[in-house]
């Protein structure tokens, strides 16, 4: 059976992006689809997730994700340096940049996030950074200097990467978070503490529960510190925002899509808006009504919207794993699962060793015995044996499992590849 | 050991009820004389609350009669030791000789420097009471009540007073009920608890003056106050002791072998110091009791620093504390938390020996995890499954226990004697109960005597 393919374009060339357009053309064996890919960075897609191995000395190449034989598919024309900047649902075609006008018979929207950078005064001076792409990596690296001090807002799991990354250039940096503890979405107060204790030993200086309220400027222009709400200031040559991020929904209104209460273009369970051909996956998908900025259920939206485009049997996108590691030297921090004890009737037990320095807490369910969740600091090498239990009765006792983890026998110091 | 071997003791409250029975159970032949100042026989002072709570009377209180040839004087006070002469003096002007001297004198209640709270003649004004004797709880005033102090006796106090329906505030300096003992998270279970009973807290206030019907705290609240119940601690009674010249610190201070620096001079009890600590903790009096009376028997025993375990006497709730709540020299923390259903395990531990801890909600743990920690045993290695009592092949069912470990607690009730009971005929709770008063203090035991019954009649299918 030959047929013209139909085109799918793909506005966004990220990880989710890439995922889908991967996961569509390793199932089309007949070639139905044919796929256009506007990117708006100048290169394909790359792990964002390992984006501050790239100040670790690795290059653009080795955490691109586009390989030879995807660059090389005659049914994939990925277009880089070619942000869309309209779409005309009447007519079934997206415009980018350059004025290119191109026909979609589906379109799939992966445009993503941008960092949130707070309003406040000075926030745009020279200085001030965000950390998302190769070229803001670029930029922070060109006004890095050796032994100077640095401010990075946002005590979250990109934070505190980006002030690792910061370390890593000889910049001093300090994290200011607005919560009362680091990473606030994903640990408890036990967590958190050995965190902070772990990222002290780094070199980081942590500010929680204050926010910062100026970037305050030489007299050249450039930024040189900040003013805290506590009214403290801090010296800094470079200030990286790292306090969230809202998702990129510009092409809705003109294009009369619904976009969720808090942003994003607003899709069902199946990731698909109202109008039947246009589809959003990703951190630009408000699922009914709800963003989510982790990389896995990016990747499971990816995956159901590309069955659909195949006609393979579909599934709904359920409550997604928000478990998260983060990936930096030494610190082993992590959380899965119902980490904070939502669950109705949830118990919470705790493991604490100070002479390890080791935090595990295991969230079960209220008979005692399914996992639900966790967090782990200090040592996280159970993470993987745990997050795979997540849901399941725990036939071996926690005590057991957590010490293989080092909370009892020597840790096994495992360091978790780059992947969410 | 003397020929003659007089034993007089001053005092008649459980520590000394306990002494002269076990005297006599140890085989001690000579004459044995207790001095009680109070002018009835002894009564378990520890089950106050209860009568207040309405669950037992007076009578209930009662000890058993000491065993034969044991002489008991009511309502004697002790006021002088002659050493030199090994003679006692009292109130009545008797003048009693001894061989070996026992001071079980206890403590007395802590009165606070409170304006308005003493007369002119250095009595408590009207409405006001400590409670340490059943004259105390007899003179408690009707009409709403104010608590002052929640360590435990005062929780006991009002969670009692609340059952019997009166109306309770307590007033405590601390952020939560008994922090001396209870973390944060403990505390404010605690504190939830005796809300949900109808109890009004004034936590992190202190009383500033009292008149009769009235109390007012620091923050100028003014309190209706009928009766006044002063918990705020104990002091031992030394007062004796130091007119004797003996060594007092905290308390008299007694070495291992319970001996004061006069070696026919002893002290157990609450009026005790061993090692720096006069606990005032009734299993300690226990621990003190029986190892004095095989002492003084000729055998061969000494006193250890006990680590005893707090247990909260109320129905309802069932806590128990296991040390201070930061042990130093803890590492390991284990902590298991389940709000939905009021549940809150903290163990700190060394290594995998138990030094601290706090059970709530947690009866089956709180046993096994309670012996664990007096016999200084190390915990198993699900010690998840320890707290829930899910533990399969570790369960630590009480039928596992020694026989001389503690059931009842109020009573002193060991394994041993319900065993001794079962073989007596009692087949049940009520019929252990009347043979042994297990389960007629607080009740919190009656779990692990069901237990401890069903094997035995389990375990020994009638011959």
């Amino acid at each position: 059976m030959t047929r013209t393919p139909r085109t799918l374009v793909v506005v966004g060339h990220g990880m989710v992006g890439h995922r889908l357009v991967e996961h569509l053309r390793a199932h089309d064996r007949h070639g139905t689809w044919r796929v256009v890919v506007l990117a708006e960075e100048p290169r394909p897609a790359y792990n964002r997730v390992a984006l501050s191995s790239y100040l670790e000395g690795k290059s653009a190449a080795d955490i691109t994700l586009a390989d030879h034989e995807f660059l090389s598919d005659p049914l994939v024309d990925l277009r880089t340096a070619a942000p869309a900047t309209g779409i005309d649902r009447r007519a079934r075609t997206v415009t980018t940049a350059d004025g290119t006008v191109t026909h979609y018979d589906a379109l799939v929207l992966a445009t993503g996030s941008r960092p949130f950078v707070p309003p406040v005064p000075g926030h745009d001076l020279p200085g001030c950074f965000v950390y998302r792409t190769f070229d803001d990596l670029d930029a922070i690296r060109a006004a890095a200097r050796e032994g100077r001090p640095g401010v990075v807002v946002g005590g979250g799991l990109l934070g505190l990467e980006a002030a690792d990354a910061l370390r890593l250039l000889g910049v001093r940096p300090h994290v200011v978070e607005l919560a009362p503890r680091l990473m606030p979405l994903q640990l408890d107060e036990g967590g958190a503490r050995v965190l902070a204790r772990l990222v002290g030993d780094l070199g980081l200086r942590v500010h929680c529960k204050t926010a910062v309220q100026a970037v305050r400027a030489r007299a050249d222009g450039r930024a040189c510190g900040v003013t805290l709400t506590d009214g403290s200031t801090l010296d800094a040559e470079l200030v990286v925002f790292s306090a969230g991020v809202r998702p990129r929904d510009e092409l809705a209104g003109p294009a009369g899509l619904a976009t969720g209460e808090r942003g994003g273009f607003l899709v069902g369970d199946r990731c698909r808006t109202e109008d039947p051909r246009i589809w959003a996956v990703g951190e630009c998908a408000a699922v009914r009504g709800r963003t989510y900025g982790l990389v896995a259920p990016g990747y499971r939206m990816a995956e159901l919207v590309a069955d659909q485009l195949l006609g393979r049997p579909g599934t709904r996108f359920a409550e997604p794993d928000t478990s998260a590691k983060l990936k930096l030297l030494g610190v082993d921090v992590a959380s899965f699962g119902d980490a904070h004890a939502e669950t109705e009737g949830a118990l919470e037990y705790v493991l604490r060793d100070d002479t390890a320095g080791t935090y595990a807490k295991v969230v079960l369910g209220p008979d005692g015995r399914v996992l639900l969740g966790g967090v782990l600091a200090g040592d996280a090498s159970a993470y993987r044996t745990l997050r795979a239990l997540v849901g399941r009765e725990l036939t071996t006792p926690p005590d057991r499992l957590l010490s293989g983890a080092g909370l009892g026998g020597p840790p096994p110091r495992a360091r978790e590849p780059a992947a969410a | 050991m003397p020929a003659s071997n007089h034993v007089l003791v001053v005092g008649h409250g459980p520590a000394a009820h306990r002494l002269v029975e076990r005297v006599r159970h140890h085989g001690h032949r000579g004459p044995v004389t207790a001095l009680g100042a109070e002018p009835r026989p002894a009564y378990n002072r520890v089950l106050l609350t209860s009568l207040l709570g309405g669950t037992l009377t007076a009578e209930d209180l009662k000890l058993p009669d000491p065993p034969d040839g044991v002489r008991v004087r009511t309502g004697v006070t002790a006021t002088a030791v002659d050493r030199a002469r090994r003679l006692v003096h009292t109130d009545t002007g008797e003048t009693h000789p001894y061989d070996h001297l026992v001071l079980a004198t206890g403590a007395r209640p802590r009165i606070p420097h409170l304006p308005g709270l003493l007369t002119a003649d250095g009595g408590l004004t009207e409405g006001a009471t400590a409670l340490r004797t059943l004259a105390d709880c007899e003179r408690l005033a009707d009409g709403p009540v104010v608590v002052l102090g929640a360590g435990v006796l005062g929780t006991e106090t009002t969670l009692a007073l609340l059952r019997a329906g009166r109306d309770v505030t307590l007033v405590h300096p601390g952020p939560h009920p008994m922090d001396d003992r209870l973390d944060d998270m403990a505390g404010a279970l605690l504190a939830d608890h005796l809300r949900s009973r109808g109890a009004h807290l004034r936590l992190r206030r202190a009383a500033a003056e009292y008149r009769p019907g009235k109390l007012a705290l620091d923050d100028r609240e003014i309190l209706r106050a009928d009766a006044l119940v002063l918990c705020t601690g104990v002091e031992p009674e030394t007062a004796l002791a130091r007119r004797a010249g003996l060594a007092v610190r905290t308390g008299v201070v007694v070495d291992r072998h319970l001996r004061t620096n006069d070696p026919r001079v002893h002290a157990i009890g609450d009026c005790a110091e061993f090692d720096g600590e006069a606990p005032g903790l009734v299993t300690t009096t226990w621990e003190q009791a029986e190892t004095l009376a095989r002492i003084l028997s000729g055998e061969e025993a000494h006193h250890r620093a006990d680590r005893p375990v707090v247990r909260l006497k109320a129905p309802g709730i069932d806590l128990a504390c296991l040390g201070p709540p930061d042990p130093p020299g803890a590492t390991r923390h284990v902590t298991l938390s389940d709000p939905a259903r009021g549940r809150y395990a903290r163990l700190a531990l060394s290594g995998e020996r138990i030094l601290g801890g706090v059970l709530i909600g947690l009866p089956r743990a709180t046993a096994a995890v309670g012996q664990l920690y007096e016999r200084g045993l190390p915990v198993p290695s699900d010690r998840l499954g320890l707290l829930l009592g899910t533990a399969a092949t570790e369960r630590p069912a009480s039928v596992e226990l020694p026989d001389e470990a503690v059931l009842c607690h109020c009573n002193h009730v060991t394994k041993g004697d319900l065993l001794r009971a079962w073989r007596a005929g009692a087949r049940d709770l009520p019929g252990v109960a009347v043979a042994t008063r297990a389960t007629t203090g607080c009740g919190g035991c009656a779990d692990d005597v069901r237990l401890v019954l069903a094997s035995a009649t389990g375990g020994n299918s009638d011959p």
